[in-house]
């Protein structure tokens, strides 16, 4: 079944780009000493608290010494760094995917754990909720705007969102986020500044997520006009390109209904270069969604990386880079199902 | 495909987009020009990031030129120095000096602070007065007492202080300057103000002002000041380098200060050969190795094709924020990992397009003759494919540009942009960090953002119109 055999294909180098950032990831971390200070750290952290046990019950110091000494010798060949990096690579990778990298410095979850997981496993869902809402909002906004102007090309229209777009390239999509703060939140006073709920939040359900729509106004704005854009503009070339095809003058010429070419002859035809597209510019939206978080004080993943940049905290950030490179293998594969399904004849 | 390069420049020049292009560019390029001649090549380390030498300029105060949004006179920042000497002789023996300044101003300055610096000294440590003698004659004596601290007890004569950094003190906060306010505003205006009082109302409108008849120092004394600085010392041959005195401005420069008093309109200046310089060291590098690769992988086609197709497949789709993250924490902050990780993460766009290209032009009649007569494949892709795909290499190359610009900012903006090398985006991480934007530092926030937007702009411009140059069969395409 070719259906099967394309899925198959794609899934295979999704599932390398996993690979391939692990290995990545790994390659640099042994090859500027990363993991043996890390790791260095771990095995110090935990013979700290075996000796701290010992000396209640062990008298003599020397004696305490020589078992603590085992202990770390133990404790060295366990965690492989008797030997030299690239012999302990599965070991590496196998931590960073169960997300083994000790504690986090400086960052908690709500309930106060300080394990990379649980905070990981925290914020996610908070990240995916601005993610897709606003990749959301702006893939039906250039869908709409960009088939509405490539009707009418060289218009007034036309080219205030080809401007537009030139705009929302060249705009950082932080900077954007900084001015509507200083804008909205600043001098106009209308919507808060950042976070995702007032302090104290709302406790019953309809005021809660009004109060979560309140804040979200502004970073789901920031992240719309980053991403629109240029998918307005994708659009409305890939509609016009196909709207100059032979097939659809002979469709016109016949008669046809301008909507009903619209419809059968451009759309169809325009559509898939389109998703493409879009599914494409999913790596572009994880960026600009990590930068706006940190500038809205968003609590996703996003914050959680700026805070271990500035706690120069590793492990959360090795933990961090895989996660979002999960992510985006996984919401590119659902994409690429759903493309498949759309347009079976889609062939790579 | 005819190229002819009058043609390509008339088309080109027509449209409005290129000849804004090309302006912006001009003008970056003489400003970035201008920098490189007129600053220190180690501008970063040793003047924007030492605390030290911004220490006289006011903090966070915004530009000079925004005084004329508004109907008051605002203080203009005076750092005023002098090393004119007058040695008395008689009785205790003085260095003085004299400073003379004018003040016009409808408000306070935001703070006065005095400095001396290159001390040396051969017996007891000197004394320092200053005493200021305002514009309606009356004088305030002894506004500063400070005595010099002794030398550390190993030390031998003569002793040498303050070279490397000035002795600095900020007249707001000195108990001493209190007090002889005190002492001021009850002897000329029988006032009675305790030093704490001073202190807590603010120094400058007892050492600028005169009070109204309700006893309220609202408007400052303007006119002709002169600071009187004496240095009583105890050996006949201790001197000092020079003298100075900061009466601190509510605006400064062209651009305002930031919170550690930095002059922004050097900093942002700094910034234009630094973008520009990521910019394009970036945007070559990947089009060297994008095309290159893309031109190989077509032309020869086969394995060779299949791993660098592979390999730029997966490159091109890993999540670029997240790994340059990684990789420039890991590798450390330094302008050259940013730039190398740039390269390595974006040359596979390039490499994909072209290869689509050259895999259409390898089927061209000249070049099945170019292979019959015998030329080599190298010839042949450096001779007759590269030169149809150049001018589109180009095009991408001017467009790949902007995006280097606005990845190392955001980078910058993180936390990791390389702190040897200030940029806009650092300056705007600051700006952020310090909560510029919460306190209403408008001047700190805009201008760093509006001159990326604008750089990137000009880039983008410049491929817009060579875009129907490059490809006279479609009108303006992304």
């Amino acid at each position: 079944m070719r259906l099967g055999r394309n899925l198959l294909v794609r899934g295979f180098t999704l599932l390398m780009v996993v690979v391939v950032t692990l290995l990545l990831m790994n390659v640099v971390l042994g090859a500027t000493g990363f993991s043996d200070r890390m790791l260095n750290a771990l095995i110090n952290d935990q013979v700290r608290i075996y000796r701290q046990g010992l000396v209640q019950t062990i008298q003599d110091p020397t004696e305490l010494q020589r078992i603590v000494n085992n202990y770390k010798d133990v404790l060295i060949e366990a965690y492989g760094l008797d030997k030299p990096w690239p012999m302990r690579l599965p070991q590496m990778i196998w931590r960073v995917m169960t997300f083994d990298l000790g504690k986090a410095k400086n960052a908690q979850t709500f309930k106060g754990s300080t394990e990379i997981y649980d905070l990981i496993a925290e914020r996610l869902p908070k990240s995916i909720l601005l993610i897709t809402t606003s990749v959301g909002i702006s893939a039906l906004l250039g869908l709409t705007i960009g088939t509405k102007i490539a009707t009418m090309p060289g218009s007034k229209i036309d080219r205030f969102f080809s401007n537009y777009s030139a705009f929302s390239y060249a705009l950082p999509t932080w900077w954007t986020g900084i001015l509507f703060i200083l804008i909205f939140a600043q001098y106009l006073r209308i919507l808060p500044p950042g976070g995702m709920y007032s302090a104290p939040p709302p406790t019953e359900a309809i005021p809660r997520f009004l109060d979560l729509l309140f804040h979200a106004i502004l970073p789901i704005s920031t992240l719309v006009l980053a991403l629109s854009g240029s998918w307005i503009y994708l659009t409305r070339t890939m509609v016009l390109n196909t709207a100059q095809q032979d097939f659809v003058n002979v469709a016109r010429a016949k008669g046809l209904p301008e909507n009903l070419v619209m419809r059968r002859y451009i759309i169809r035809v325009a559509a898939p270069p389109i998703i493409t597209n879009i599914i494409l510019g999913l790596a572009g939206s994880l960026s600009g969604a990590i930068l706006t978080e940190t500038v809205f004080g968003w609590p996703g993943m996003g914050l959680l990386y700026w805070n271990a940049i500035v706690t120069v905290d590793e492990g959360l950030i090795i933990a961090l880079t895989f996660v979002y490179t999960l992510i985006y293998v996984i919401a590119r594969m659902i994409l690429e199902v759903l493309y498949v399904f759309l347009d079976p004849r889609v062939e790579y | 495909m005819g190229f002819n390069a009058k043609d390509a420049l008339n088309e080109f020049w027509s449209s409005r987009v290129s000849k804004l292009g090309v302006f912006f560019m001009v003008t970056l390029f003489a400003i970035s020009f201008y920098v490189l001649v007129s600053y220190p090549s180690n501008f970063g380390t040793s003047y924007w990031n030492r605390p030290q030498h911004w220490a006289d300029y006011p903090k966070a105060v915004p530009p000079t030129w925004t005084q004329m949004l508004t109907s008051d006179k605002k203080a203009q920042h005076q750092i005023l120095v002098t090393d004119e000497v007058y040695v008395r002789d008689k009785g205790i023996r003085a260095l003085e000096y004299s400073i003379r300044f004018n003040y016009k101003a409808d408000e306070y300055p935001k703070f006065t602070s005095f400095s001396l610096s290159e001390l040396t000294f051969y017996d007891d440590p000197p004394f320092v007065y200053l005493t200021l003698e305002r514009p309606d004659g009356t004088v305030i004596e002894d506004l500063l007492f400070h005595s010099i601290p002794y030398p550390s007890p190993g030390d031998e004569p003569p002793f040498v202080k303050y070279v490397e950094s000035p002795l600095r003190i900020y007249l707001p906060g000195s108990s001493e300057v209190n007090s002889a306010l005190s002492r001021f505003v009850r002897s000329e205006y029988e006032l009675g103000l305790t030093p704490l009082d001073i202190g807590n109302s603010g120094q400058e409108q007892y050492i600028f002002g005169t009070p109204d008849s309700e006893g309220n120092f609202d408007q400052p004394l303007t006119g002709s000041y002169t600071m009187k600085i004496r240095v009583e010392t105890f050996h006949e041959d201790d001197t000092v380098g020079s003298v100075k005195f900061v009466v601190g401005g509510t605006v400064f420069g062209y651009m305002g200060t930031d919170t550690l008093g930095r002059d922004l309109a050097v900093g942002l200046l700094f910034g234009f050969p630094v973008a520009l310089f990521i910019g394009f060291i970036t945007s070559t590098l990947t089009t060297i190795v994008g095309s290159v690769l893309g031109i190989w992988g077509g032309y020869v086609g086969g394995r060779t094709d299949d791993v660098i197709q592979r390999v730029s497949d997966i490159l091109n789709n890993l999540p670029q924020l997240p790994i340059l993250i990684f990789l420039v924490f890991i590798l450390g902050q330094n302008i050259w990992n940013i730039i190398l990780v740039l390269v390595f993460f974006g040359w596979p766009g390039l490499t994909i397009l072209v290869r689509s290209m050259v895999l259409q032009a390898k089927e061209e009649q000249f070049i099945e003759a170019s292979v019959a007569i015998g030329a080599s494949r190298s010839w042949i892709m450096a001779r007759h494919i590269f030169p149809q795909v150049a001018p589109f290499i180009f095009t991408q190359m001017i467009f790949y540009t902007p995006s280097a610009i606005l990845a190392e900012a955001a980078l910058s903006f993180l936390g990791l942009g390389d702190p040897s090398l200030p940029t806009w985006g650092q300056i705007l991480e600051r700006g952020f960090q310090t909560g510029a934007i919460y306190l209403g530092y408008w001047w700190w926030i805009i201008p760093p953002g509006l001159l990326i937007v604008i750089t990137a702009l000009c880039f983008v411009f410049i491929a817009q119109g060579l875009e129907p140059v490059v490809n006279p069969r479609l009108r303006r395409r992304r």
